[in-house]
């Protein structure tokens, strides 16, 4: 029984962490687009005059998809149209059981891996389902029975075919090198230094792997420079041209939550995990207090400084606007301030005098925040790379795959197989 | 626990291979030739082999799916009503009654056994990649090596076929 509760609430949380960042990375999307383009972005969705810098956008999104009209093309195959969704989002979801989202947690004296399912095969387990993945955009290709969004379906599966094999091959290299299948053993063989000074992230010991993967993972989230399945210069939409409403919001969220899982397995595998470098967790545990304080001290200083950027907003734009917005500076400062007041508040209760169970809670806090740091930061690679770099033509796209990418990972897994029996 | 497992997975196996018979479009056989694979996926993870389960769905499921489905779309375009009529509803207890005989069998032997063959205790490490591997590089390692040239040499046939008569190179 305590099992099946302890595994509901790591689902909860990764469901809620996915949740979460999908309608958060909608916003960094068009912000960092903006951004990247010199421009101001998305700022007129507003609730009673309050705009939060576009965060409102996201709902007026959802809210408009969910009251649209689902038009649906005649000739379509009924069962593999209404199917093909679902599927893109079951599959984008169900990688998230094997990634370790921080070491464990300590709940009456026992202690509790943060992990949902900690497979013997989890490694291969993560190239499974990537490799179901593409079923769902072939059948909404397919089924919308329509030669554009067919022509996506068909380039998805030949892009998925080209990298799966090279992203199965860099993979392959850091299996030799922590001698495991198991993810959670991967992790925790980086929280190891190198030489007695650098940490052995997967990134320092595999190189050339974490190229390969990285590409390979942007080619099988089909994100630019990659998204030749929705190509809209040549095949309008792609894949999903002929669904509306509901149906296209499930295609639009499962992108995102690719993009999350990608960036999950980028900072799993390559990144270290949750490991923080030079900080493993006995370390973190001695000294948890000295970290909650400094952590809290720095919280009071950053958010009195947005506050008082706050208040400086307030007194230059008084009655800018004339309208609601104007009460926007004022309640931000008033957030900001009391946030400050908040972590000033957790300096009082004397956080550098945490006991041992205070101590492990506070590591395993620690370790969760570095794995979601690490995930928000490839997540923004995503949205930078995207704005960066422009789509490659389809024959590009064929030759890196087959005449780069996998003679490379042939090589850098000789190379690795050597280097090990040598040493 | 088990044997309901077994049930839903072999039922789901035998309802995936019928649908793939009798189905008119290419396409959608396929699909149901998926959903049957990753069935038998689940039969082998209930038999304590992991690793075997998840190849199934990464090989079979996965890669060769995809290609085989790559293929009919490439050959048949986006297009529902393929060529094939549809097998003779007469026909379909032939096909259908060789599996559902095989899994009653399998089924009744469970039955009268209970569940031992899902509950026995294995030895540590049963199943776990490291566990086929020795047995795949070491006691089998001849056998396997045999069957990696016997799909070279099929794959080469495939080409030989495949390729217009004139372009072959000993020709």
């Amino acid at each position: 029984m305590a099992i099946v509760l302890e595994t509901l609430f790591k689902i909860l949380f990764m469901f809620l962490l996915i949740m979460g960042m999908v309608p958060a990375l909608i916003w960094a999307e068009r912000k960092g687009a903006a951004f990247i383009q010199d421009r101001t972005g998305p700022n007129r969705a507003s609730i009673a005059g309050i705009r939060l810098a576009g965060l409102v956008h996201p709902i007026a999104d959802v809210l408009k998809l969910v009251f649209k009209e689902d038009v649906n093309p005649a000739d379509r195959h009924h069962a593999l149209y209404n199917l093909a969704p679902w599927l893109v989002m079951t599959v984008a979801m169900s990688t998230y059981a094997v990634i370790p989202f921080g070491d464990w947690l300590t709940v009456g004296g026992q202690r509790i891996p943060l992990v949902v399912a900690d497979l013997n095969v989890g490694l291969l387990y993560v190239l499974a389902v990537a490799s179901l993945g593409t079923y769902g955009v072939v059948m909404a290709g397919w089924a919308a029975n329509n030669k554009f969004t067919f022509l996506g379906g068909i380039r998805s599966t030949a892009q998925m075919i080209s990298y799966e094999l090279s992203m199965g091959l860099a993979l392959m290299g850091l299996v030799l090198v922590f001698a495991s299948l198991r993810i959670t053993d991967i992790v925790a063989g980086q929280g190891e230094l190198l030489f007695g000074f650098l940490p052995k992230w997967g990134v320092v010991v595999q190189p050339v792997g974490f190229l390969l993967f990285i590409v390979a993972v942007f080619a099988e989230t089909n994100r630019n420079p990659f998204d030749l399945p929705e190509g809209e210069s040549e095949i309008v939409a792609g894949y999903h041209l002929e669904y509306s409403s509901l149906k296209f919001a499930l295609f639009f969220m499962a992108e995102y939550c690719h993009m999350v899982v990608g960036a999950a397995l980028i900072a799993a595998f390559y990144f270290g995990g949750y490991q923080i470098p030079w900080l493993p967790r006995p370390v973190l545990e001695a000294n948890a207090g000295l970290l909650l304080t400094i952590k809290l001290a720095a919280l009071v200083l950053f958010s009195a400084f947005i506050a008082v950027l706050f208040l400086r907003r307030v007194q230059r734009e008084r009655g800018k606007f004339g309208d609601a917005r104007d009460r926007e500076p004022v309640l931000g400062m008033v957030f900001w301030a009391g946030l400050a007041a908040l972590a000033a508040g957790g300096l009082l209760l004397r956080p550098w005098a945490v006991g041992p169970v205070g101590a492990d809670l506070v590591a395993t806090v620690f370790q969760v925040l570095a794995f979601v740091a690490k995930v928000v930061f490839f997540a923004w690679l995503f949205i930078w790379v995207r704005w960066t770099l422009p789509r490659f033509r389809y024959d590009q796209l064929m030759n890196l795959g087959w005449k780069v990418m996998l003679p490379l990972g042939v090589a850098n897994l000789a190379v690795t197989a050597v280097v090990l029996a040598l040493v | 626990m088990e044997t309901f497992l077994f049930w839903f997975c072999g039922a789901a196996m035998v309802l995936g291979g019928l649908m793939t018979v009798v189905q008119r479009s290419a396409v959608v056989s396929a699909v149901w030739l998926i959903f049957a694979f990753v069935a038998a996926a689940g039969i082998f993870a209930l038999l304590h082999a992991p690793f075997v389960a998840i190849l199934q769905v990464l090989v079979y499921a996965g890669a060769i799916m995809v290609l085989f489905l790559f293929v009919i779309m490439m050959l048949q375009g986006p297009v529902l009503e393929g060529e094939r009529r549809r097998m003779k509803p007469a026909l379909w207890p032939a096909v259908a009654i060789p599996p559902l005989a095989v899994l009653v069998l399998v089924g009744t032997r469970i039955a009268d056994h209970g569940t031992a063959a899902f509950t026995t205790p294995l030895p540590a490490g049963f199943g776990s990649p490291t566990h086929v591997a020795e047995l795949l590089l070491g006691r089998y390692l001849l056998a396997f090596e045999l069957i990696s040239i016997a799909l070279l040499v099929a794959i080469i046939g495939a080409l030989a076929i495949g390729k217009e008569e004139r372009k072959l190179p000993w020709k």
